[in-house]
């Protein structure tokens, strides 16, 4: 019985954190249709903002302001520089966030140096949950990531941003024509998704190892995530999700890490071929 | 190719008096730079060749080294050493192959779906070395690799290296000046169209990865005895990551510029990393540079340098006797139907029980309201819509949920409305591509004879359309008109027994239009082929068909002579197409 | 036409870039009024609609919209200020549902706006959950129509909005079209169908290379004038 609800626990863990990262990708992506390979990288600088604050001595939750100014201005400066100029070319944007990652990485490694470092736990100790104990840290993040998800479903539901974003992608010409201001939403919404990032990133830094190449990990279960699930749903991030946290969860528990891995990926490649659009692809 | 010939011969002559004219440490640090160049290369052929990018090269680079460091641990002697290399070569390839051919069978075109599968194949690539330590030695790495029997890793292996690289670039320089390199072109430029003249396009996607993952693991292979140590890094992500700077760099689009990348960027990096702490950061911004402003990377400037001063870029001569191609004599009657066919998108049924039979040659037309479907009745015939409801069989063969390359291998050639044609290859080689259409195999795509071809249709169409003669001119420098004419003529050099036009008039001048007309109805008399044609004009359409059908809402509404559809009252209701 | 004209067009000149496809065209449109712009294929009227409408930025000449000299304004302000357009090209927003193509760009989300239209074209109200990408080129001009003319917009600018429908829709539209023009509105239409034109045209314009070749004010004879000069 302790096993399930561990197991269960984890599960449900894995899958709010996987949500959590992914959500940035899925605005970015999925309703701009910019594929951001730098956007692991945002992930990481929000777990850096979270060590500076540690090293400077200040509260842990200052870390979240301090990662959405990092972040959301360098999103600024990426759109305006990079990105609005190749919003109909995406192997430009594609290679060009490439070599934005890249860059971004070198300049945590040089600022910061290459070796692990960790942030500590605001919240240390566990909670005794169903009869075993479990970290407090953990559970308070579900937490906050079933509101941040819920808020956002709600507000998803309510607004026609959604809507007039992807009526932006598809045909700027009469976007503009029924009173859109197609380049402030698109850098608007960019700024969004890189900040959500940075987010992710402050709230996972206690639970990893936080290392200049950390983004990488979070870039592709981000896009499996967006594979297995398809893009542009709320439902479809939340069933990618659980599907490719869960099979890691139950495949590296069975063999090991790599296997886990593995897994994952099979499964990704497996979706592309039988399901190329998503788990509710219309077709 | 941008370097001439004596500008290639000073360069391979100096590598190999490099270590005389340098040091050999020297040289053989250059030696690895080398190696790494090789992969880069092949990630060129890949990239600025074929238009897709493969992010985690060092995969096929690692297991090559650690094939290559097992053999010679073993400790085998050259003649066991020899087949040993060859599996180092070939276990990377056929992977590569396999992997392509897996994802390429379903994603056209160059979107992020390979390239991020690539990248989390070398990082899983990595998480294997480091845990199969018994294989592997893990993450301290396989130690204690002997160099090659009888050769000084320090002073002779070096000449190997080059040795290697030579032959390697020659091989690879033929690959991308025959057949199979001006398709990766295609591919590039303009897959879908590619498709619809009969070839595979992912099983040649799939051949260019095969050989890049070869040349990375034949790389590798020298990799091994060159340092004595293989540890994860050569298989994981970051080596993949710089390889790519490197290609990019010295250049993409040829074969001495991920050499030169490879080559200039280690250099500067051994004597800089530690004096000059934003190094890398430095890099990272000239490739961010390079991706957005010079895609042809240092090459490439040296290219437009060269050119400016009246030198370079000479068409490489492809002198081949021409070789007459017949043209099809004997045609067996058509045999098109289309049984109640339905084609539906969500909820909308866009084809609503189609049914028709064409058993006569000539020229038949498809006209109707928009929307009617017209255009979807071709798709779905040439495997780009699928099947919903009914049967669609071209002599006697069942078409159903086809794919293009299939339909085109069965004689259907198809020209879309707009035109389609691949526009940074030239109108030649544009041409040359539509005469290899089911008309040679796999070898022949590795031979330079198919560049010799040509076709009696091909002087009708050059007399008929005298542009075609501007041989060197780019496609996509043509006019509008100009490339329906060029796509049209593509159409039909593939020699066809179904031709499908979709507006072939659209957006042609009176004139032009004119041309088109006596060009379709010459063409169609000559090669007895069946013409099927989408077309709103009704001048074009009385001018040539001898068939009229009509469609409205998905289905068949009449279908007769010009005089019959005139004739008949519910055409008139629904469907009263003017004249431009 | 009235003393200030809802809309005028003056000497506008412009087109892709360096070429140059509408010259010197002065038009005015009239609260309440429709002129009505026809020609050929080819002949400039869509370029000329883009002008107007701001997605194309004219070489010379001034576009006026009650007073205020519109001619550089971003095209997503012109629809703010009351200038509702339905293109002849990408007429909808394919990959949204025809409920959100309707409802985007009102933050109350209501459909009850488009009861009347809904009434005439009922086709409309029964694929409100389909994608409009899937709909007949003919139900997309419906539906484009429908939008902009549910728009809260003092001027209304469609162009080629019969293209593809069928004749007893167009009868339809042109009644929509009178009706609002009865409550003060005034429309742009750029059309080929001389049915349409003469339902619903105040004025009318005719077009050939870029130019305008004949103005007709009233609607006397209009269609007569227009088809004889069409013709050649």
């Amino acid at each position: 019985m302790d096993l399930v609800v561990t197991y269960g626990l984890n599960f449900a863990y894995s899958t709010a954190t996987l949500g959590l990262i992914v959500l940035g990708l899925a605005v970015v992506f999925g309703l701009l249709g910019v594929m951001n390979m730098a956007h692991g990288e945002f992930v990481m600088l929000g777990a850096y903002s979270a060590l500076t604050v540690q090293q400077a001595g200040l509260p842990f939750l200052l870390a979240i302001p301090l990662a959405l100014i990092v972040c959301g201005a360098l999103g600024w400066l990426m759109e305006w520089s990079v990105i609005r100029h190749l919003y109909r070319r995406p192997f430009d944007t594609f290679l060009a966030t490439w070599g934005i990652a890249i860059l971004m990485r070198k300049g945590v490694e040089v600022t910061f140096g290459r070796e692990y470092q960790s942030v500590d736990q605001s919240l240390p100790g566990t909670v005794s949950l169903l009869g075993i104990d479990y970290p407090a840290y953990r559970l308070v993040l579900m937490a906050v990531i079933v509101v941040m998800f819920a808020a956002l479903f709600v507000w998803y539901q309510r607004s026609n941003t959604g809507a007039r974003i992807k009526a932006m992608v598809q045909n700027p010409d009469l976007a503009a024509a029924v009173g859109i201001n197609t380049a402030r939403l698109s850098r608007a919404t960019f700024v969004t998704g890189v900040a959500i990032a940075g987010l992710a990133g402050v709230l996972l830094a206690p639970l990893v190892r936080v290392e200049p190449y950390m983004g990488l990990d979070y870039l592709l279960s981000s896009f499996f995530i967006l594979v297995v699930g398809g893009l542009g749903t709320i439902e479809g991030l939340i069933t990618g999700s659980s599907i490719i946290g869960g099979a890691d969860v139950i495949i590296s528990a069975i063999f090991d890490k790599t296997a886990g891995y593995l897994g994952v990926l099979a499964i990704s490649i497996l979706f592309l071929w039988l399901r190329p659009d998503g788990i509710f692809s219309r077709r | 190719m941008a370097f001439s010939r004596a500008a290639k011969f000073t360069l391979a002559g100096l590598l190999i008096a490099f270590p005389w004219i340098s040091d050999s440490f020297t040289a053989y640090q250059l030696g690895l730079y080398l190696l790494y160049g090789m992969v880069a290369q092949g990630i060129a052929l890949c990239w600025g060749r074929a238009g897709f990018l493969p992010l985690g090269q060092a995969l096929f680079f690692g297991i090559g080294a650690y094939l290559a460091g097992a053999a010679l641990k073993a400790d085998l002697g050259w003649a066991m050493l020899v087949p040993a290399f060859a599996v180092a070569c070939l276990v990377p390839a056929l992977l590569a192959g396999f992997i392509g051919a897996l994802v390429f069978n379903r994603q056209t075109g160059s979107g992020p779906y390979f390239s991020l599968i690539t990248l989390a194949l070398s990082m899983l690539g990595f998480q294997l070395a480091n845990s199969l330590s018994g294989i592997t030695g893990g993450f301290n790495g396989m130690t204690g690799i002997p160099g090659l029997p009888g050769i000084d890793t320090y002073e002779t292996l070096y000449f190997v290296i080059v040795g290697v690289l030579i032959v390697s670039t020659l091989a690879l320089a033929h690959v991308m000046r025959a057949p199979f390199g001006q398709l990766l072109i295609a591919i590039r430029e303009n897959e879908e169209r590619l498709q619809f003249f009969g070839f595979r396009t992912s099983m040649l996607k799939a051949a260019a990865f095969a050989i890049s993952g070869g040349i990375a693991g034949l790389a590798g292979a020298l990799y091994a005895p060159h340092q004595g140590i293989v540890t994860p890094q050569a298989v994981g992500f970051v080596l993949s990551a710089e390889l790519l700077i490197w290609t990019a760099v010295g250049g993409r689009f040829g074969l001495i510029g991920p050499v030169a990348g490879a080559v200039l960027i280690g250099f500067m990096a051994a004597g800089l990393r530690d004096s000059f702490r934003y190094w890398e950061v430095a890099v990272a911004l000239v490739f961010i540079l390079v991706v957005l402003k010079m895609p042809g990377g240092i090459s490439g400037l040296f290219s437009a340098a060269l050119s400016r001063f009246g030198g370079g870029r000479h068409d490489h001569d492809k002198r081949i006797a021409p070789a007459m191609l017949e043209g099809k004599e004997h045609r067996v009657a058509p045999d098109l139907r289309f049984d109640t066919v339905g084609v539906s998108m969500g909820p909308v049924r866009i084809l609503n029980g189609l049914s028709f039979s064409i058993s006569r040659s000539g020229i038949h037309c498809i006209i109707g309201p928009n929307g009617a479907g017209k255009t979807s009745a071709l798709n779905v015939l040439t495997g780009r819509l699928p099947l919903g409801g009914g049967e669609i069989s071209w002599r006697g063969i069942s078409l159903g949920n086809t794919r293009p390359f299939i339909a085109a291998r069965n004689g259907i050639g198809r020209k879309f409305q707009v035109p389609s044609i691949f526009p940074e290859l030239s109108v030649r080689q544009n041409i040359e591509i539509a005469l290899w259409a089911n008309r040679i195999g796999t070898v022949e795509m590795f031979s330079m004879r198919p560049y010799g071809l040509t076709t009696q249709m091909l002087g009708e169409l050059e007399t008929r359309f005298p542009f075609l003669q501007q041989s060197h001119k780019a496609a996509g420098s043509l006019s509008v008109g100009q490339r329906q004419m060029l796509d049209f003529s593509m159409t039909v050099l593939a020699e066809p027994d179904l031709v499908l036009l979709d507006e072939p008039c659209a957006g042609l001048s009176t004139d032009e239009t004119r041309q088109m007309i006596e060009a379709i109805a010459a063409i169609a008399g000559q090669t007895k082929a069946t013409f099927i044609i989408i077309e709103h004009d009704m001048q074009v359409v009385e001018r040539l068909s001898d068939h009229v059908l009509v469609m409205h809402q998905g289905a068949l509404l009449a279908n007769g002579t010009m005089t019959e559809i005139r004739a008949n009252a519910d055409v008139a209701r629904v469907y009263s197409g003017g004249s431009k | 036409m009235s003393a200030a004209p809802l809309l005028s067009i003056e000497n506008l000149t412009g087109g892709y870039g360096e070429i140059v496809i509408v010259t010197d065209m002065s038009l005015a449109v009239a609260a309440g009024e429709a002129l009505c712009v026809t020609g050929r294929n080819g002949v400039g009227k869509s370029t000329l609609v883009r002008l107007v409408t701001g997605a194309l930025k004219p070489a010379s000449g001034k576009v006026i919209f009650e007073g205020e000299d519109l001619t550089f304004a971003p095209a997503h302000g012109r629809a703010r200020q009351g200038m509702g357009y339905a293109p002849q090209e990408g007429v909808v927003f394919d990959t949204l549902s025809v409920a959100e193509n309707l409802t985007l760009h009102h933050s109350d989300r209501s459909l009850e706006r488009y009861r009347e239209l809904f009434a005439m074209f009922p086709r409309l109200p029964d694929r409100l959950g389909q994608r409009a990408g899937t709909l007949s080129g003919g139900e997309k001009k419906i539906l484009s129509f429908c939008r902009a003319l549910a728009e809260d917009t003092r001027l209304v600018i469609l162009d080629e909005p019969t293209e593809g429908v069928q004749p007893e829709n167009i009868a339809l539209m042109a009644e929509a079209i009178n009706s609002a023009k009865a409550v003060g509105r005034g429309f742009l239409i750029v059309e080929q169908n001389l049915s349409l034109v003469e339902a619903v045209a105040d004025h009318a314009a005719l077009m050939d290379h870029g130019e305008c070749i004949y103005t007709h004010s009233g609607t006397v004879n209009l269609r007569a004038e227009l088809s004889r000069r069409l013709k050649i």
